[in-house]
């Protein structure tokens, strides 16, 4: 590699860079996703339990019944009141216009008063599993503390500490985002979306471009081996999504919704050049084995849509079933997720995540050096 | 109207698709993939969640305790470790999602009736998971202090196991489960897929139809003919609607044999609401390719159109009803959430018309407006 | 006759862009009307205009007396119009087999089925596509996918039929065909027919004619009242390599040429005497002893002529379009090459590639030397392309080899692509890059050093007279100045080999011949051998070389002149005869014997090896059914003529082969 060489990439680097910075619907595209889009989705999307509507058939109607639907709060639970029947309630859940039925038995208090145990029923749509869970969960944390309060009130304890038993008592630390805030996690994610799907589509779509125009074939007679075409292009498009990342890193992620960035920003640079390098290869692939822009579009969707939902930035990789986890060992985003949200995040350093990065860089070369033989062999 | 000319369009474009293998083939592998891939993969379950354990105390008590969770359903256990600052760097990578450090003189103070303090730490990261997590490591918790409990009022106040259980319990609550009985999210948002599939893939596979004519220049026959714009519309969709019908039924069968998730409901109402469902799919690619003139635009803006809808307005992942007003006004105004209603309304509620009804009429609705917008969208003479 | 279209004033906008600009059309029943000119000038949106489906801006539209102002409106005329928009084949469906897609044309509209079938039968069998009727379209030559259209476009015969461009990259022999077919009908249909062409030697193809240029309207009426209205003539002498006297010249007329070893003067409006004389005059300065022949002027000088005063009128009041004239002086290389004519530069000897089963280039051998122009002519899919990328080193041979100065294709890959330059069909520039961004790019992929650059770029811009148009985005030249920038790209490098795919298609003629101008003094003063591809049959005068393929096989190579001189001997010379009814007399001429007569316009041609009997013959055939003879010409045979007779002998030798065997 002499001087001749670098002053060849650098030509076609710097044609890459001017060409996008005259495509203003391109320019913009790349401004509007890494900025507005990212907060669109940061802030509107959670998967959280919010005013869910319930019901309670309460057969009893009594004081305690009513202490203890008044813990049922927001920003849980919606209580729409009271159902007057079964058959009532039942046509609510089956409408859909409320999620759970809390029915109250006739002798709750009597038996509470009593020292017997008593029990509530829940009925729960379960039909969206997201709901049922969380509602389920959160149902349980609050009869708990229903409970504890009722046993603490029965013995006559009024400071909880100073009780004597044996018991665990956990004090359950969450690490990274204590509270749980969704705006923590959804723009991270989405961020990530984002540079999938450029890296993918940017030097695809240039390529494209250029063997639609014609002017792959100039290239292609010109003494340039087919590294030399297809680096610069490569090259161009980390330049435009690093700057994108940048400006979403600082001016939305880290200052709308103030997420603490944890671990070193130039290894998450770095680890972002390698992540782009690899995606780019893939794009480079589907470049090649299309023959225009609408074929190359359906093939990208096609490997994108499991690669976008199933590499962990919806679910946590081990909620996936076995196959599907093995097959995401193909996926660069895969590992892009688990070093990027763990550096933001978490504070990682990349003497912690070496082995995921190898592994990325790895894959990254392999899917590089295949597109770059798909590319020469397209010709004959 | 002329039924002939239309049928004229609709074997034309049956037979390019059928000798069109590539295309014929994508037509029918993208659904069912997607729906393997996707049904299996975008699981909601939380299960098998990772952990290290760090046992500060290595008594018969600890060990016991320890096992509660080795022995969950729930977790997946990754041995044991020395000290917390060997177990934190395993949770920055990843590999685990959850820590439990149990302090010295755990058993010696439990014996002793006094409190001990653990302090389970939980992966923040996936927000959904570690609200989960939290209550299920609560549940094991609870469960061992009831144990714990009993067996000392038993042996202090000499109380009997019905009074101690009223003391620590005195509310269970029990949860059934509706429509989804063992919280399955194959159940779940595997049948969801079809909802989703079926509105992403005809509406692609319709406005790159009509969109491929217009790049090779076939549309000027159409033009320049005396068909009316409503027979070409209507006899280009209906081979899509047709292909989108057969594929409806292979993902509906795919839901059934390879999820196993029952059918309570209709068949005839889901069939009818399904063939009003992928009209209003083909629509909107229909109204899509009116609008673009390239095969690139008309696949980005129907995959952008349809995805993003599909995905968060439909109330698939998340609920319609915990969304903010003006998304849910959006939910509303889509027909994904109806859609979903009724298979999930028909696959797990075993519902009908009187509950299904209005979805049904508010689909059909929809698939005319689309159509209607697409021929009137639709010009035999164009600006450029 | 009654007229069909009336259009006065139309004007139509893409955007901010003019397209056409108010335009008066008129065309009267059973005609054939032409529009012709280059791609861009606005034809295309005239001829959807007038299909009802294009929207104008304003102007007055009318279709068999019908206004088409409204959307409403157009409709009502489409079931008596058929439209063939452009791109040969491409408004067809090509999984559909030839009959299928016949059909669902005619149930379209309606056609009954008994009449179908019966119009359908007819149709192929004038267009002998009936042998292919469960062929897959997909699976037609160029020149059959056109005649498929056509019949497609007049299943339901209709009154008017609109064809964009139907000749566009067919073969001469089709071509032939296709005009065949379309006389035949016009005359028995009381058809009226608007085709358009960018051919310009088709122009005597048609009874009235509109030369388009840049949405404008420059010239119109019946070929030859064009032809007499501007009385021109042309003066041809073979005087060599002249260059001093070709400089002098230029200064004094505007067109000028070196056509191979002839050099080829037009004077516009001057008598042809004092014209012979100014140019005798001028030999004898400079101490040339040649033979001077005179002839009228021919319709592509006409319009050449007329671009070049539009151009001249445009830049007077624009100072942007002065990128103009070529300086001969400007193209030589900063040191000039030595160079031996006689080394080989190219050569191919019995290339072949394969693509599955399908041959698309089949054992073809030539060579190119030093300072020579080698021309590669056909039709699209005929492999000219495929035999290119072959020498460019894009593809591989399947079979054969081929050197490119000493170097072979086989094992010397990069050190080849250093020694050519490459000019592709779509002209391979970065429209959103400015000529100066274009021009340092490609000098700095082709390793230019930084010292040299900056002369050479300036020597680009001066050879395609580029210098008024440094920081202008590629995409906004005109066609003329971009294939010249294209070309410049090309050659920042010096290259001793230049290879340039159909460089021409779609410019127009005046910028064409420029173009050829440049390629001529390229080679005559550097050396520089060039291979070019092109599929104007009038272009390939200029070459030094010819070779003529069809099906990926040459079936003829030669000089231009040594092949005309073949086929004069076979066939002997044109007759061409203006008459007063034209197919009339074609009709009776194809009775008494003359099938191979042709309708060109309001003449018929002929061949014929002994001129003087045939004429007397004919004069007395037509004067007998009283066909008025306006006038007669005889031609020596055009190069399309030359194409279309080799490969009719080569068609009948494979046929009585296969007899014989």
């Amino acid at each position: 590699m002499n001087r001749l060489w670098w002053i060849r990439v650098y030509a076609l680097t710097k044609k890459e860079l001017l060409q996008f910075s005259r495509d203003i619907v391109l320019l913009f595209a790349v401004a509007w996703f890494f900025t507005a889009e990212i907060y669109i989705a940061g802030s509107g999307v959670s998967m959280e339990l919010n005013n869910a509507s319930v019901v309670v058939l309460d057969h009893d109607r009594s004081e305690a019944s009513r202490e203890w639907i008044s813990q049922l709060k927001q920003p849980y639970y919606n209580v729409l009141g009271h159902a007057q029947s079964q058959q009532q309630a039942n046509v609510m859940l089956d409408k859909g216009e409320v999620i759970g039925v809390f029915e109250i038995p006739a002798d709750f208090q009597k038996k509470l008063l009593l020292n017997q145990q008593t029990s509530i029923q829940l009925q729960l749509d379960a039909s969206n599993i997201i709901l049922g869970t969380l509602a389920n969960s959160y149902s349980g944390l609050m009869n708990a503390e229903y409970n504890q309060q009722w046993m603490l009130k029965n013995l006559k304890v009024v400071d909880p500490d100073s009780i004597q038993v044996p018991m665990v008592e956990e004090r359950q630390k969450i690490n990274y985002n204590p509270e749980g805030k969704s705006t923590w996690f959804m723009p991270i994610s989405d961020m990530m979306t984002v540079i999938t799907l450029l890296s993918l589509f940017l030097p695809a779509a240039i390529v494209v471009r250029e063997k639609e125009r014609g002017t792959i074939e100039q290239l292609s007679v010109a003494p340039l081996s087919p590294f030399q075409i297809l680096f610069p292009k490569i090259l161009a498009a980390e330049i435009i999504i690093l700057i994108g990342v940048a400006v979403c890193i600082f001016g939305i992620i880290g200052n709308v919704f103030q997420v603490p960035f944890r671990g070193s920003l130039l290894s998450f640079f770095m680890v972002t050049m390698v992540f782009v390098y690899a995606v780019s290869g893939l794009g480079l692939f589907i470049s090649s084995v299309s023959r225009n822009l609408g074929q190359a579009l359906m093939v990208s969707f096609m490997l994108l849509m499991p690669m976008l939902l199933l590499s962990g930035a919806w679910t946590p990789r081990e909620s996936m079933p076995d196959f599907q986890q093995y097959l995401m060992f193909l996926s660069p985003l895969s590992y892009y997720i688990d070093i990027g949200y763990s550096i933001i995040l978490k504070g990682a350093t990349l003497q912690l995540m070496w082995q995921p990065l190898l592994q990325l860089f790895g894959l990254g070369t392999l899917l590089f050096w295949f597109g770059i033989w798909q590319f020469k062999r397209q010709f004959n | 109207m002329k039924w002939s000319r239309v049928k004229t369009v609709a074997i034309k474009e049956i037979i390019e698709i059928w000798r069109d293998k590539l295309y014929l083939s994508m037509a029918f592998m993208i659904p069912t993939m997607m729906m393997v891939v996707l049904g299996f993969g975008l699981s909601m379950d939380v299960e098998k969640i990772p952990f290290v354990a760090v046992d500060y105390d290595q008594s018969q008590q600890s060990r016991d305790y320890l096992h509660r969770f080795i022995d969950s359903r729930y977790f997946d256990y990754r041995g044991m470790k020395a000290h917390e600052k060997l177990a934190e760097p395993l949770m920055m990578q990843n590999k685990v999602r959850f820590i439990l450090v149990i302090p010295p003189g755990f058993q010696r103070d439990l014996l002793q009736g006094q409190r001990v303090q653990i302090q389970p730490v939980i992966d923040g990261l996936f927000t959904f998971q570690a609200k989960v997590v939290k209550g299920y490591v609560s549940a094991i918790n609870a469960n061992y202090n009831q144990e714990l409990m009993t067996q000392w009022l038993k042996k202090k106040q000499g109380m009997n196991s019905h009074e101690i259980a009223a003391l620590l319990q005195p509310v269970t609550l029990e949860t059934r489960y509706l429509y989804n009985e063992k919280l399955s999210s194959l159940w779940s948002t595997g049948s969801g897929m079809i909802m989703l599939v079926m509105l992403m893939a005809p509406a692609i596979l319709t406005a790159l139809g009509v969109v491929r004519e217009k790049e090779s220049g076939s549309i000027f026959n159409i033009y320049a003919s005396t068909v009316t714009r409503s027979e070409f519309i209507i006899g280009k969709i209906l081979p899509y609607v047709l292909i989108s019908m057969l594929n409806l039924l292979i993902l509906s069968w795919m839901a059934l044999v390879l999820f196993g998730v029952p059918f309570k409901g209709d068949p005839l109402l889901y069939l009818t609401a399904s063939l009003f469902y992928v009209s209003c799919a083909t629509g909107i690619g229909m109204l899509v390719s009116t609008m673009v003139k390239t095969q690139a635009s008309a696949a980005l803006i129907t995959m952008l159109g349809t995805m993003i809808p599909g995905i968060m307005m439909s109330g698939l992942l998340m609920p319609v009803n915990s969304m903010e007003t003006a998304a849910r006004v959006e939910a509303h105004l889509l027909p994904a959430m109806y859609q979903l209603n009724i298979v999930w309304g028909s696959f797990l509620k075993g519902q009908g018309w009187p509950e299904l009804g209005t979805n049904v009429m508010v689909l059909a609705g929809y698939a005319i407006l689309l159509w209607s917008l697409s021929i009137w969208r639709f010009r035999k003479r164009v600006n450029s | 006759m009654p007229a069909i279209i009336e259009v006065s004033q139309l004007t139509k906008c893409y955007r901010k862009h003019p397209a056409v600009k108010s335009v008066d059309l008129n065309v009267s029943q059973g005609e054939i009307y032409g529009l012709i000119g280059p791609d861009g000038a606005g034809k295309s949106s005239v001829m959807q205009i007038l299909a009802g489906v294009l929207r104008y801006d304003s102007g007055q539209v009318k279709v068999f007396g019908q206004s088409l102002a409204s959307d409403k409106d157009a409709e009502t005329i489409k079931s008596r119009i058929g439209f063939m928009p452009q791109g040969l084949g491409l408004n067809l469906y090509p999984e559909l087999t030839i009959e299928e897609n016949i059909n669902f044309f005619a149930d379209l509209r309606n056609v009954p089925k008994d009449e179908r079938e019966q119009r359908k039968q007819q149709l192929l069998d004038m267009t002998q596509l009936n042998a292919f009727r469960d062929r897959p379209m997909k699976n037609l030559s160029g020149g059959m996918k056109q005649k498929l259209g056509l019949v497609c476009t007049l299943i339901h015969k209709p009154e008017l039929v609109i064809l964009d461009e139907p000749t566009t990259g067919v073969d001469p022999v089709s071509r032939r065909d296709f005009w065949e077919i379309l006389s035949y009908l016009v005359q028995h249909e009381q058809m009226t027919a608007l085709v358009s062409t960018s051919y310009m030697d088709e122009a005597e193809r048609f009874q009235n004619l509109s030369f388009f240029y840049e949405g404008k309207v420059l010239a119109q009426g019946e070929p030859d009242s064009i032809l007499e209205d501007v009385k021109g003539w042309v003066a041809e002498c073979y005087c060599g390599e002249a260059l001093t006297f070709y400089q002098h010249l230029k200064t004094l007329f505007s067109q000028v040429e070196i056509i191979g070893e002839r050099m080829r003067i037009v004077a516009l409006g001057s008598s042809k005497e004092d014209f012979e004389m100014q140019l005798n005059n001028l030999l004898k300065e400079f101490g040339l002893v040649h033979d001077l022949f005179i002839r009228p002027i021919e319709l592509e000088d006409v319009f050449i002529g007329l671009l070049a005063r539009w151009r001249q009128k445009e830049s007077d009041n624009d100072i942007q379009q002065q990128a103009g004239a070529i300086e001969v002086s400007a193209i030589q290389f900063e040191e000039r090459p030595a160079f031996d004519p006689k080394e080989l530069m190219i050569e191919a000897k019995s290339l072949s590639r394969f693509f599955g089963d399908f041959v698309a280039v089949d054992e073809v051998s030539f060579d190119v030397k030093a300072g020579e122009i080698f021309g590669l002519l056909g039709a699209n899919g005929a492999g000219k392309s495929t035999a290119i990328k072959m020498l460019t080193g894009l593809l591989k041979p399947s079979q054969g080899y081929g050197h490119i100065s000493q170097s072979s294709l086989k094992d010397s890959g990069i050190d080849i692509k250093q020694k050519i330059g490459y000019m592709s069909q779509s002209f391979s520039l970065y429209a959103d890059l400015t000529v100066h961004e274009n021009l340092k790019l490609y000098g700095q992929i082709y390793g230019v050093s930084r010292g040299k650059l900056k002369s050479r770029i300036e020597w680009a811009l001066k050879m395609g007279s580029l210098q008024a148009e440094t920081d202008t985005l590629a995409g906004r030249l005109p066609m003329g100045l971009r294939q010249r920038l294209a070309l410049g790209c090309a050659l920042l490098h010096e290259p001793k080999v230049l290879f340039l795919d159909e460089p021409t298609s779609g410019v127009d003629p005046l910028g064409r011949q420029q173009f050829w101008e440049i390629l001529v003094s390229l080679a005559k003063l550097n050396g520089v051998a060039i291979l070019v591809t092109t599929h104007y049959m009038s272009e390939a005068e200029h070459c030094d070389n010819l070779a003529l393929m069809q099906s990926g096989r040459i079936v003829a190579q030669g000089s231009p002149q040594s092949l005309r001189q073949q086929v004069a001997d076979d066939l002997g010379q044109v007759i061409s005869i203006r008459v007063d009814r034209p197919y009339d007399a074609l009709s009776i001429l194809k009775k008494a014997q003359y099938e191979q007569a042709s309708l060109f316009g309001k003449r018929v041609h002929l061949f014929s090896l002994n001129p003087e009997q045939t004429l007397s013959e004919i004069e007395q055939i037509l004067h007998t059914q009283q066909v008025m003879i306006r006038g007669i010409q005889q031609l020596s045979p055009s190069l399309e003529d030359v194409f279309i007779h080799f490969i009719e002998t080569e068609h009948s030798d494979a046929a009585h082969s296969k007899e014989v065997s």
